[in-house]
């Protein structure tokens, strides 16, 4: 849940990705963090375990800066997204305001996103929260390598088995070469703070 | 209505304020080498791609019949040649293993297709760029080699098979050892079933604490290893 202190006039939201394992959440924030150090001015954190992967979360605190009087910072978080590491997931998403799916668009993990999109609404409804309500952006990663010649899911099928019901906006995108990777996380952080607004007024 | 101004002028200064924060000013730098297009490499990277996260006999026997087929477009030149080998004696490493295998393996072979497919690609590399950056990769290959060595050492089990080291112009190398004794860390279950609905947030936070734990015993564990490798180099 967003930090909204009214006296000393801060907003402080968390926002998460999400995800099946090795789908490119992390690359995500490494993205934005590389790419946007030196004004962003924090310290990008992760822990990874030895065969590269993300062990507890990744974490990346952005500060907007001030608007309208309000001091706002974004703090972004991924999940592992390793099926073993259920609990820790859970645990990461508590008090989230914000949530971008980030789904790998290989064909052969089409299951593997309908699971992690499942285990995304079953972990928020354990904190008494709805899929449907909260701020989601869907992220169809990987989108770059349809020019290597590598089976991808096409764009619809992805829609029709994540966003069907839930009708989110979603980006194309490669993680990794940073097509939409921005317009990702702007989409999200201006949906988090259109929702935080009313507890602004 | 002037509710509605206020929240429209709100959002507007959040998104000036993400487009200065966040204005991409040029594009990314790409790499130099031309696309794969119709290119020979362009199946052994399909299948590379799908090991990342399929590593079965069918995708591991496609790996290894691409590697045929390159090698057969590549028989006059050594130094492709070397990067195959090093791709087949990795890729049927990881084939006996499949899950238990070095976590390190796929890192690897992915390393050095991409060195591969830089040296093949990229227009007027030198002769002795392309071989630096096959030395490159025959130094890592030499220590995941040594990483899976001393990791079959301290399950104290046996070699099943090996693999035939790459020719020149590459130093000489032995393959890794095909199979070798699932790793502590690797060998348990990849979803255990937990019933989360019956715990309070203590016992799932005790839970996700003891997952922690053991990985990072499972990380000391790799360390202390690595530590003994390069001690045993010096």
């Amino acid at each position: 849940m967003a930090i909204i202190n009214l006296k000393k006039k801060e907003v402080q939201a968390k926002i998460v990705y999400y995800g099946p394992g090795r789908g490119g959440k992390t690359t995500n924030l490494e993205y934005i963090y590389k790419k946007f150090r030196s004004r962003i001015q924090t310290e990008m954190v992760t822990i990874k375990t030895h065969g590269d992967r993300t062990l507890f979360f990744d974490f990346l605190p952005i500060e907007i800066g001030r608007i309208k009087g309000y001091d706002i910072r974004m703090q972004l978080y991924t999940v592992p997204g390793q099926v073993k590491y259920e609990s820790t997931r859970r645990l990461v998403l508590r008090g989230v305001d914000g949530i971008v799916f980030v789904a790998d668009s290989l064909a052969v993990r089409r299951k593997e996103n309908v699971l992690s999109l499942k285990s995304l609404a079953d972990n928020l409804a354990s904190y008494k929260k709805s899929i449907l309500e909260i701020p989601l952006v869907f992220q169809y990663n990987k989108r770059d390598l349809l020019d290597e010649g590598i089976p991808l899911l096409p764009v619809e099928w992805l829609e029709k088995d994540l966003n069907s019901k839930l009708k989110a906006p979603y980006f194309e995108v490669s993680a990794l070469k940073g097509p939409n990777v921005v317009q990702t996380m702007k989409k999200i952080i201006i949906m988090t703070i259109d929702s935080l607004r009313k507890d602004l007024t | 209505m002037t509710q509605q101004r206020d929240e429209d002028n709100f959002r507007s200064q959040v998104e000036d304020r993400l487009d200065h924060l966040f204005q991409e000013d040029s594009p990314e730098p790409t790499e130099e080498h031309v696309g794969l297009g119709e290119h020979p490499l362009k199946g052994l990277k399909a299948v590379l791609l799908s090991i990342d996260w399929e590593i079965t006999d069918s995708t591991m026997d496609s790996l290894l019949n691409e590697i045929k087929n390159v090698e057969y477009v590549y028989s006059e030149d050594k130094i492709i040649l070397t990067f195959l080998q090093l791709l087949g004696s990795i890729g049927r490493y990881i084939r006996a293993n499949k899950g238990r295998a070095h976590p390190d393996a796929t890192r690897v072979i992915n390393s050095v297709y991409e060195a591969l497919e830089k040296v093949a690609l990229t227009e007027g590399m030198s002769r002795a760029e392309k071989e630096k950056t096959l030395l490159e990769e025959v130094a890592r290959f030499k220590k995941l080699k040594g990483q899976v060595a001393l990791r079959k050492v301290e399950k104290k089990e046996p070699a099943v098979s090996e693999v035939t080291a790459p020719p020149a112009p590459a130093p000489e190398e032995k393959a890794i050892t095909a199979a070798e004794s699932p790793a502590r860390e690797e060998s348990q279950p990849e979803a255990r079933e937990v019933n989360f609905a019956g715990m309070s947030p203590h016992e799932a936070f005790a839970y996700a604490l003891e997952e922690i734990k053991n990985v990072i015993r499972a990380e000391f564990r790799a360390l202390r290893a690595e530590i003994k490798l390069w001690r045993e180099s010096k």
